[in-house]
């Protein structure tokens, strides 16, 4: 079979149901067995009113990045597809609507700015949707048919996956849907009858019944609820409300409670409250609540309270740019706050992590006491992936709660010093363990002292005790590493992707390259980094920031300095941005 | 003053030398070009060498389509203009847009002409016009054998040469209405039914088709007034008309093409005509004719293109290498390599 | 055998082990002597121990400040958090067991400056947390500043001048917030702070308690021990807590009168 790798865009106004025919997309090419990588962005400020565009790439092979060129662009609102057309590859096929409902201007029609490779395909998809259906409504779904039909897709997988979508709503609804489908495929089989492709062929092994269609958000709300969540407290921000949304809907079903709080200060004051009252609680933000709630993170680290963060991180500073992708905050994540305040900070780098790495963090926060903050950011949360996913047991999602013996009954000191640094903690209802968790410097009964002795010995135990959670902390995972590498790059969250692409594609040229993917950002297994880059000619670190936050972290590790490569454009790093870096130090090298 | 917007609809020889011509006359113009069928500008003559697998669909092809990005020439395939409105001077394509223009020339060139008597039979007959009819014809010979040309053109012969370098059996009528645009005579006839029979092509003497039937998805039953005759194809070839019924309501003069002047311009300023599609008018005939061919066709484009920069151009061609063929006079440039 | 001596031994150990000897810690409160805070806590510690509540099931929530020191003198378990954040930690805390009791102290400047945020929220959730707020007009642990409930013209360090803003009323606003329980008191009467904090702890929501209190070091004008004797009286003997219209006009009527202002009708 030949490789597929292959990109298809839907873009329309709120209302075509344009998200949902991406959403159709993705499963279907899922079922048929391809590896699929989706991304639903809305350029617009207000989504309500604006322009939705769903990327999906759709291959043989694993898909670990976004495309770079579109290779077919499904037009529900031609004025909105405008901004698609510089994305096309060279002979896209262009699907649009042949019939709209009012004459266009030329200034505001999608062909008169398309290249003159691109191959059109006119379809009246609102014509066709009334002559199914008796209604419009689904011109969304004639257009896949158009698309199905064009590009050689078997038309019963987006049958089915039509059939799924639709069923809760009853068979009626179902088979209007269908033959709505079927409208557009048969539609295009006779029109285009000429210009038939066939991008997707059948893939005899078919779907993986473990690969599960999956965005990162749903995977950070379903990690919590199999982490038995009791509470989760948010204030609403881009972009990590639907996070708070998807939890709003199903966790009450799973015994918990979603508080939507005041603001972010609240927000992380009440996790913290819970999980001191031993309730697995947490909340999500993204850089400007993150940064409201520093205090209190700091107060967690301090009074050795354990509270689970996610900062699904967007373009800053300040208000910055809420609807784009970033990896700015990983400073903050790491340093902000008062104090020498550290914490457990952790990044996944794909939707699966961030299912694991969200259960893990309940664990290590409860184990360490400390705040664990998750960083992801927009393109990580919202993007889909279909991977084998296999969802966490009970005992995998088990407690890691570190209680005080009886022995210590009626004489427990709270920030008893230990080698690990771990205290053994007390929850209230727990009879002859009464404490003060306080963010003084106290002593290890828990009084507040504020000494030199005693600040610089519980100081040292707090670090102590975030030293030794690297044990539990996942090592940096390495990719085609040898002895010697011409060029080793690093890279952390969802940026990985892009590095693993650029990285096996110079190995493909011949070149000497290999990866380093980061997911414990802080602690961090400084050893097995330093071994990294010394055996590394050469080190790049692409990031999704302008100021290199995880080289400024790491550069020290290595004498020779490490080559930045920063992206500030809202978008993900195209994986030919990173190999073309990765080539130019190579011609360093030679 | 603002950039001028020159639209040109078609994208033949006449179409594209139009508009490399207006680009080297208006370097600061907005050219658009409107093509209704999804390919770029081809070599036509190659087409009968492609069925028969002596060249690749892409050497047909001869503009890339960075050539239109270095021309800033906006080249838009696949996309059919259905009306032009010369009051508001807007061109109206067929997915409801509206292109306005300051000047415009139309050369969307010839269609297959099929005869009134045949038109009942138009979804069996094949033709041979653009890299789609190719196409189609190379999956057709792919299960049949067998093919029935009625023609006579030179197009209709180079497929010929085609059908039997694949190995398959033609038969061929010769018809006084497939053999044009010069009248059959009949020292003519001899001359060219006496080639085919020496290449082993069956001629089918008759004056008129009576009936074609479909018996089988691949097997047509031809009944003529002489014989009934089992074919797998039919392929019909009666020369060109112009391509110019979507102006028919414009208020544009309309003959069997554009009527134009000497200049090429209609009646409405600023808007041209040339190639296949339209009839010029002969200021020494007093009369007009309808040029034919690919040379013919890239002269007029380009005169049409400095006509609408701003030159002033005539039109030269010799009276007597004007033909007649019933009652429309035509100038074809390629009839004399036959 | 049994002695008397071994049986009183024993009942203390008893009562000990019930967590119900005490609510007191062994620690001694480090207010200044003569602060009106000693009697909130002794008001405090006597509901405790009349309601029998276990020790080891009630929480003591504080945020920054002379009371936020406070969870440090209970026996109870303690959460000292930041400046202002006592109730959505109380919030936290509550949700998260609900067996627990949950009281959160703090001042008028952690309460009503930093944290006044919080208070339109709790209340309107109607969580079942129990907060007393210190109200002595002024910031005393950073050494006499004006508050935001201190009176127009008050002279401190940080306003010589004295102040030009007015002073909030956190009765009015607990009830406009639509506290379901609101008692006003005074820190010179423990029995009545006791007595309505029976009441408020049995209240099923959200209950606001209002006590004026003095700070004897920082404020020698206001808030004094004779001012606050001489303003202050128990509401009048026909009031009936349970009708808001009457508890506004009240509270809009008389910045002084005692006793529990507003208690939602269940």
């Amino acid at each position: 079979m030949p490789e597929v790798d292959f990109t298809v865009e839907v873009c329309g106004m709120a209302g075509d149901g344009t998200i949902a025919a991406g959403g159709l997309i993705n499963e279907a090419m899922s079922l048929g067995g391809f590896s699929v990588l989706g991304f639903d962005s809305y350029p617009a400020e207000i989504r309500g009113f604006g322009r939705c565009v769903t990327n999906s790439r759709i291959g043989s092979n694993d898909i670990v990045a976004l495309g770079e060129k579109t290779h077919a662009l499904i037009s529900l609102n031609d004025e909105q597809s405008r901004s698609r057309a510089p994305f096309l590859a060279e002979h896209s096929l262009v699907f649009f609507d042949s019939n709209p409902p009012a004459y266009v201007s030329e200034d505001n029609s999608l062909l008169s700015v398309l290249p003159p490779g691109e191959e059109v395909f006119g379809m009246p998809f609102g014509e066709l949707a009334v002559g199914a259906s008796g209604s419009s409504r689904g011109r969304n779904l004639t257009a896949l048919g158009g698309f199905a039909a064009v590009t050689g897709t078997d038309p019963n997988l987006f049958r089915k996956v039509i059939r799924d979508k639709f069923k809760s709503k009853g068979e009626k609804v179902v088979n209007i849907n269908v033959k709505s489908f079927d409208a557009g495929y048969q539609y295009a089989l006779e029109k285009f009858s000429d210009r038939l492709k066939s991008v997707f062929p059948k893939i005899e092994t078919g779907h993986d019944p473990q690969k599960v269609t999956l965005s990162g958000n749903q995977a950070i709300g379903m990690a919590a609820i199999d982490a038995g969540l009791k509470l989760y407290f948010g204030y609403p921000i881009t972009p990590a409300t639907p996070i708070m949304e998807y939890l709003a809907k199903y966790l009450p079903e799973h015994g918990g409670r979603v508080v939507q709080m005041e603001d972010e200060i609240s927000s992380i004051g009440a996790v913290l409250g819970s999980f001191y009252a031993g309730a697995r609680s947490m909340t999500a933000t993204s850089g400007p609540g993150f940064a409201l709630m520093t205090e209190l993170i700091t107060h967690g680290v301090m009074a050795e309270i354990p509270a689970v963060i996610l900062d699904a991180q967007r373009g800053g500073p300040a208000t910055g740019l809420p609807t784009k992708t970033e990896q700015s905050d990983l400073h903050a994540a790491v340093f902000g706050g008062p104090g020498d305040s550290a914490r457990i900070v952790i990044a996944p780098t794909n939707v699966e992590e961030c299912y694991h790495f969200v259960i893990r963090s309940f664990q290590l926060a409860e184990k360490y006491q400390t705040p664990v903050i998750v960083l992801t950011d927009f393109f990580l949360d919202n993007r889909v992936e279909n991977r084998p996913f296999i969802r966490a047991s009970e005992g995998q999602a088990a407690s890691w709660n570190v209680f005080p013996d009886d022995a210590f009954k009626d004489r427990y000191q709270r920030y008893a010093d230990t080698p690990s640094g771990i205290s053994p903690r007390a929850l209230p209802g727990m009879q002859g363990f009464n404490f003060t968790a306080t963010g003084l410097e106290h002593t290890e009964k828990g009084s507040p002292d504020y000494s030199s002795e005693n600040h610089a010995k519980m100081s040292e135990k707090r670090h102590r005790k975030i030293r030794y959670a690297l044990k539990d902390l996942e090592k940096p995972a390495e990719f085609f590493v040898s002895d010697n590498l011409d060029v080793g790059v690093i890279g952390w969250g969802s940026t990985f992707g892009s590095v693993l692409e650029a990285v096996e594609k110079s190995r493909k040229n011949g070149f000497k390259v290999g990866a380093l993917k980061i997911t414990s950002l802080f602690p961090y297994h400084s050893e097995t980094i330093k071994a990294f880059m010394a055996k590394s000619r050469r080190v790049l670190v692409p990031e999704l920031n302008y100021e290199g936050q995880l080289a400024n972290l790491i550069a020290h590790l290595d004498s020779k300095p490490v080559e930045r490569l920063n992206f500030v454009t809202g978008a993900p790093i195209p994986p030919s941005a990173i190999q073309n870096r990765i080539e130019e130090l190579l011609e360093v090298v030679a | 003053m603002s950039v001028k917007r020159f639209v040109i609809i078609g994208n033949g020889p006449a179409a594209n030398h139009a508009a490399e011509a207006l680009r080297e006359k208006s370097s600061e113009s907005k050219i658009t070009m409107f093509s209704k069928d999804p390919f770029r500008s081809y070599r036509a003559h190659l087409l009968p060498d492609f069925i028969a697998g002596l060249i690749e669909e892409e050497d047909l092809y001869n503009r890339p389509y960075a050539h239109y990005n270095e021309m800033d020439i906006t080249l838009r395939l696949g996309q059919r203009v259905v009306n032009v409105d010369f009051s508001k001077r807007n061109v109206i394509l067929d997915h409801k847009e509206v292109v306005p223009f300051d000047g415009l020339i139309i050369a969307t060139g010839g269609k297959p002409r099929i005869p009134e008597l045949f038109q009942l039979f138009g979804d069996i007959m094949m033709t041979l016009k653009t890299p789609s009819d190719a196409r189609l014809w190379i999956q057709k010979l792919s299960y049949v054998d067998s093919v029935l040309i009625i023609g006579g053109d030179l197009t209709s012969l180079s497929l010929t040469k085609a059908l039997l370098k694949l190995g398959k059996r033609v038969k061929f009528i010769l018809n006084e209405d497939a053999f044009w645009p010069v009248p059959l005579n009949e020292e003519i006839y001899r001359a060219v039914t006496g080639r085919l029979e020496q290449r082993g092509i069956e001629i089918v003497h008759c004056r008129r088709i009576r009936r074609i039937t479909q018996l089988e998805e691949n097997l047509l039953e031809v009944e003529t007034d002489s014989e009934l005759i089992e074919v797998g194809a039919l392929g019909a070839f009666f020369g060109l008309v112009p391509d110019v019924g979507f102006l028919a309501r414009t208020g544009l003069d309309i003959d069997r093409g554009v009527l134009v002047n000497e200049f090429l311009k209609t009646r409405f300023s600023n808007v041209y005509a040339a190639g296949d599609c339209a009839q010029v008018y002969h200021p020494v005939l007093r009369d007009y004719w309808i040029s034919i061919g690919h040379e013919n066709a890239i002269a007029l484009g380009r005169i049409a293109a400095s006509n609408l920069a701003g030159s002033h151009l005539e039109v030269q061609v010799e009276p007597e290498n004007i033909l007649e063929v019933g009652g429309v006079k035509v100038n074809t440039s390629w009839w004399t390599e036959f | 055998m049994k002695t008397p001596a071994r049986i009183l031994a024993d009942q203390v150990n008893r009562i000990q082990k019930s967590g119900r000897f005490s609510p007191r810690s062994a620690s001694l409160p480090t207010w200044c002597p003569g602060c009106g805070y000693f009697g909130i806590h002794q008001g405090l510690n006597d509901c405790i121990s009349r309601l029998g509540l276990p020790l080891a099931e009630i929480v003591t929530v504080s945020g920054i400040g002379c009371a936020g020191r406070y969870p440090f003198f209970s026996n109870t378990y303690g959460l000292h958090t930041v400046h202002g954040r006592a109730l959505p930690a109380a919030t936290g805390v509550k949700l998260a067991n609900p067996n627990l009791t949950v009281f959160a102290v703090g001042g008028d400047g952690d309460g009503l400056a930093i944290g006044g945020g919080h208070l339109p929220h709790i209340a309107r959730r109607n969580i079942d947390v129990n907060y007393l707020l210190f109200d002595n007009s002024i910031y005393g642990l950073t050494k006499g500043q004006p508050s935001p409930s201190s009176p127009i013209g008050t002279k401190t360090k940080a306003s010589p001048y004295g102040t030009v803003d007015k002073p909030l009323n956190a009765t009015l606003m607990a009830l406009s917030y639509g506290a379901s329980f609101v008692a006003r008191l005074f820190a010179g009467d423990p029995k009545g702070i006791t007595e309505a904090l029976i009441e408020g702890v049995r209240n099923p929501g959200f209950s606001f308690f209002h006590i004026y209190t003095t700070c004897v070091t920082f404020d020698k004008n206001f808030k004094t021990w004779t001012h606050l004797k001489e303003w202050t009286h128990a509401l009048s003997q026909d009031y009936n807590p349970n009708d808001l219209r009457r508890a506004f006009n009240e509270v809009l009527n008389d910045d002084f009168s005692l006793g529990v202002i507003f208690k939602r009708d269940i």
